[in-house]
């Protein structure tokens, strides 16, 4: 065999070569990744890309201390993929996991639906009251009473009957109607709806809902609630666990 | 065959051989059961399921382990019998290098699939992926009198090899290796 009459020439000559090759590429790789990645750690934790996910002053539905687990929701209130994740996911996902982790709600309307900004009008309304979880919860639990035509076949556009129901749901809430009116109609509010959908745009949204884990998008692999709440509550729990 | 090569191929089949064997397992369980959810699917990106769910899983129309159990046994067989004493004929070696040629080939097609069309890593997987390339390099360098000035650096290629994989699996999943780090 000539590989035996070769072997032991090459190896004495080569192994310093091919240790010293070896090791150079390993030290290299392992300290361009890791110089790479601290990198980027630090650019995360600046304020760039946590501003465009969660600005200063966005609402929480759920909190935990040192935000470890966050999830960001861009939703469009009237939405019946949102409403429906609402109602079978988020909902009880505040409910099991309230204060472990953080969720956040932004505002993503779309085009197609008409009620969705006047919707999130009135949520970011009752959140200058200090009251926009209140409003949240009551827009989706009353979904069908004004997203919804009255033969619940079809997305409204009912604008009188919607804000008709808004207004009822700020007065359960406690709040001060004179201030709720004047604070739908207000460009401050308005502004925080287009700052939603420049922030979810920015990020890549272009439906809702759209969730993001520690700001990763979450991307279901199942198509059933239940499969996605699986998926989402693993995915959560996983970074509860690390 | 020398013993170095006689024992890569003892140990890199045998963990093949495992891998190969558990990716089975949880496929059946799966089709026993749909809603089982594999031990190896942690989360969005480390995910057996979704790469065992995928078209690119059984190619040649039945899953891809039992092909890794197959050759992972013969692997292994071999890398025994060298260590009892047995030195293959040439013959035998050709076989083994187009064998560990083949799987090396699959196994980069099997990479590129996870990575930039499944978007999940399975350890089980991985496992193979990691043992595919010294069984294929090695073979490779014993068998090919052509490749006989590479072995003066044989393990920088594999060292290299590795760091390209690495590389590209860090980058098709950034976000996800940044989110654990931050």
């Amino acid at each position: 065999m000539p590989s035996k009459t070769r072997n032991p020439v090459t190896a004495r000559r080569g192994v310093s070569l091919n240790v010293i090759l070896t090791a150079v590429v390993v030290v290299v790789a392992i300290a361009v990744i890791g110089i790479v990645l601290l990198a980027n750690r630090s650019d995360n934790s600046g304020a760039g890309s946590n501003e465009t996910l969660r600005p200063t002053g966005s609402h929480t539905l759920s909190q935990v201390a040192g935000d470890e687990v966050t999830v960001v929701e861009f939703l469009d209130f009237q939405c019946p993929a949102c409403a429906s994740f609402y109602t079978n996911i988020t909902k009880g996902l505040e409910q099991d996991y309230a204060g472990r982790f953080t969720f956040v709600p932004r505002n993503f309307p779309l085009q197609s639906h008409p009620l969705a900004v006047p919707a999130a009008r009135a949520a970011e309304a009752a959140g200058k009251q200090g009251k926009y979880a209140q409003m949240y919860h009551a827009l989706y639990d009353g979904y069908a009473s004004w997203a919804l035509t009255e033969d619940g076949k079809s997305v409204s556009d009912d604008l009188p009957r919607a804000t008709t129901r808004f207004e009822e749901f700020a007065t359960a809430a406690g709040l001060d109607l004179d201030r709720f009116r004047a604070d739908v109609a207000s460009p401050e509010v308005q502004a925080i709806i287009d700052q939603g959908v420049a922030d979810g745009t920015k990020l890549g949204v272009d439906s809702t809902p759209t969730f993001f884990i520690n700001g990763e998008k979450f991307d279901p692999q199942g198509s059933t609630a239940g499969e996605v709440d699986r998926e989402l509550r693993a995915a959560i729990d996983a970074r509860l666990a690390g | 065959m020398s013993r170095a090569l006689a024992w890569l191929y003892t140990v890199g089949g045998g963990f093949g051989l495992a891998a190969a064997i558990a990716l089975t397992l949880e496929k059946i369980a799966k089709l026993g059961d749909p809603t089982y959810v594999p031990i190896c699917s942690l989360n969005p990106v480390i995910s057996c399921g979704s790469v065992m769910d995928s078209a690119q899983a059984g190619v040649f129309g039945f899953p891809n382990p039992l092909i890794g159990i197959a050759a992972f046994a013969v692997v292994v067989t071999t890398g025994v019998a060298g260590l009892a004493g047995f030195d293959p004929p040439r013959w035998y070696r050709i076989g083994l290098a187009v064998g560990t040629t083949f799987g090396v080939v699959f196994v980069h097609w099997l990479i590129a699939s996870s990575l930039y069309d499944i978007h999940a890593l399975c350890p089980y997987c991985l496992v193979v992926w990691i043992v595919m390339i010294p069984l294929f390099w090695y073979t490779a360098l014993d068998t090919w009198p052509v490749l006989a000035p590479l072995r003066t650096v044989h393990s920088a290629v594999l060292a290299l090899w590795y760091v390209v994989i690495v590389i590209l699996v860090l980058i098709a999943f950034w976000d996800y290796w940044t989110s654990l780090f931050s």
